[in-house]
């Protein structure tokens, strides 16, 4: 068995920490931690303000003015939320599509990373370049023709041969998941990582009669488990967030909605006036449980943002 | 898969069974991106190039009409105007955040407590768009928003943000560079530790200013992670537009319709995915050369790493 935390620091190199280039004297200090701490408020201000405005009744919505801070805090807004909108249901929908997305996409990053990194074949090139040229097209380019490629999709959903008569793909949660089974830039982050991986450990595993599968299982994925990690929270917070093409999609099929979603969707139950409070209680319901799972593992989330930016 | 698992049998054969393996195996594995690459990469980008020289409405069969489409864009005053603000937005952005990002970087570099910072700067970045529109509607609220209660008590008076054609713009691009502020400075702050420190230390032992340090030293040596971060900003801005979707559905009088916002509701509320598609693909040559024209401008100041 090879001894995995070596390895492991062999993939990863442990940053050096920095001292700061400049010594600043103590009032330069504190002029930054003031200025720090603005930019901070400013950032905090719209939750803040979210989660204040929830708790606030439709009386004093509608007094004139407004009450700013909510007399007695009407937590009871966080039930009403759920029972007036099938909060619920978006929330299921929201994870699973999120939850399977990000498998597989680890899946198809880990095994086309590997088959590019490791292996002599040809046409490698080719494919790598696709990778890294396919990063450059913007998502609006596929959204048009990608949208009718699921309503034509040959016999899904009751379209014939020819991919008529039928709905496609659009009703059900293939339409959602399909269009983003594969991640370029995750193929590529993968590719990095196991281009460092020595070739000696996977031909002493060949040797000893480990197949190809078994190589990769076995030994690969336990040395880049730290960049899978960060790969994996990247893309579940990206597509719990992500919006346009999940719209497009429940717009024609309500049962799709997601959580996000679902509060754009209903926003003209909400422009009641009064009801304002409900959406804020509804949007802080689908920002707290990613900012949560952002919060506890933030040190995974940074480290992939800025490996991949600095090495471009 | 069955070429996948080991064979049992003698040490020849089985020699040539890993060789075998080893000969197909990257094909196997590459297999689904390879289907998903004709799916819904090839198949899209050449679908819907044809679907600009017809006409269709999704109800009818397409109409071939030659380049009627790029004819009338390239005539039409509302896709100028979409153009127009396309650009605004995008140079606006990019105006205020770099600038904004470098300083906070900077700031950052020399701080404590960086996950703490970090934490908050980045909380937009994990945030649906949809909320962070519906967040920044309340504050902007021209008579009880948070925003324009501030001012007041500064003695200034806020515009009516997003119902004014004049400000809803400028509201727009603020709450983008809100958004983007954090990973910016995170990316600044990564290319500012990426400095070798004997630049520095030689620059201080020949007695130079810090002004002069910043200017000579680290704005150069930070030119690619400059670039990275405004091509990068600048490709994202011009292409997305949910958050205006949201925020100002591309009101009032269209004065924050970009061209993407126009190129969806082309498509998805008129129905015209001929039209559409040709502005999405007139779009996508735009950004591409706007990054070539970026990439160039760099390289003249010496940078040859992208």
């Amino acid at each position: 068995m090879v001894n995995r935390y070596a390895a492991k620091d062999f993939v990863q190199p442990k940053k050096i920490e920095r001292q700061p280039t400049f010594k600043l004297p103590p009032v330069a200090q504190l002029f930054v931690y003031v200025l720090l701490t603005i930019g901070a408020v400013i950032m905090l201000l719209p939750f803040v303000d979210m989660f204040i405005g929830a708790l606030r009744t439709p009386a004093e919505r509608l007094a004139r003015p407004p009450v700013y801070w909510p007399r007695t805090p009407n937590w009871d807004i966080y039930r009403e939320v759920f029972r007036a909108f099938p909060m619920g249901t978006w929330f299921v929908n929201s994870l699973f599509v999120t939850g399977t997305i990000t498998l597989l996409q680890l899946v198809t990053s880990v095994t086309a990373g590997f088959a590019l990194a490791k292996y002599q074949f040809r046409g490698r090139e080719f494919m790598f370049r696709i990778v890294l040229a396919a990063q450059m097209f913007p998502f609006f380019l596929f959204l048009i023709p990608t949208f009718f490629i699921m309503k034509f999709f040959p016999l899904a959903g009751g379209n014939n041969i020819l991919g008529l008569g039928g709905t496609g793909f659009l009703g059900s949660y293939a339409a959602l998941i399909l269009p983003f089974l594969v991640s370029w830039y995750g193929i590529f982050l993968m590719r990095q990582f196991m281009m460092s991986i020595p070739d000696d450990i996977l031909d002493a595993a060949r040797i000893d009669g480990c197949s190809e599968l078994r190589i990769l299982w076995n030994i690969v994925v336990p040395l880049v488990t730290p960049a899978l990690a960060t790969l994996g929270l990247f893309v579940f917070i990206y597509h719990w967030n992500e919006f346009i093409w999940t719209m497009t999609i429940a717009r024609t099929s309500p049962t799709l909605t997601t959580l996000p979603v679902g509060i754009y969707l209903s926003r003209s139950v909400f422009a009641t006036p009064g009801q304002e409070s409900l959406l804020q209680a509804a949007l802080a319901v689908s920002v707290v449980p990613v900012a949560v799972l952002f919060l506890a593992l933030q040190r995974f989330y940074v480290k992939g943002l800025t490996s991949g930016a600095v090495k471009g | 898969m069955a070429v996948l698992s080991s064979s049992r049998a003698g040490v020849k054969e089985k020699k040539a069974g890993w060789q075998r393996q080893k000969v197909l195996a990257p094909y196997l594995f590459l297999a689904p991106v390879i289907l998903f690459f004709i799916l819904f990469f090839f198949l899209p980008v050449v679908f819907s190039f044809y679907l600009t020289f017809t006409r269709w409405n999704p109800l009818s069969t397409p109409e071939f009409i030659g380049l009627e489409n790029y004819r009338f864009l390239l005539t039409d005053g509302q896709f100028y105007l979409t153009l127009r603000n396309t650009f605004y937005y995008a140079f606006g952005v990019l105006l205020v955040e770099l600038p904004l990002a470098l300083f906070l970087a900077f700031l950052f570099s020399v701080s404590r407590a960086k996950a703490f910072w970090r934490a908050i700067y980045w909380l937009p970045m994990v945030t649906n768009i949809a909320a962070i529109a519906y967040l920044w509607g309340f504050l902007l609220d021209g008579t009880y928003g948070l925003v324009n209660l501030g001012l007041a008590q500064l003695g200034l008076r806020g515009p009516q943000w997003l119902e004014d054609p004049n400000s809803a713009m400028i509201a727009v691009i603020l709450v983008t560079v809100w958004l983007g502020l954090g990973q910016s400075m995170l990316v600044f702050s990564a290319g500012l530790e990426g400095i070798d420190e004997t630049f520095y230390e030689a620059a201080k032992v020949d007695g130079a200013s810090t002004n002069r340090i910043f200017w000579g030293i680290t704005l150069p040596l930070l030119k690619p992670t400059l670039l990275f971060v405004s091509i990068t900003n600048f490709i994202g801005v011009m292409g997305s537009f949910a958050l205006i979707l949201v925020l100002t559905n591309g009101g009032p009088l269209q004065s924050t319709t970009t061209t993407s916002l126009l190129m969806y509701q082309t498509a998805f509320q008129d129905l015209r995915m001929g039209r559409a598609s040709a502005m999405a693909f007139i779009l996508f040559v735009l950004i591409f050369l706007v990054t070539l024209v970026q990439l160039r401008l760099f390289r003249r100041g010496g940078v040859e790493a992208y």
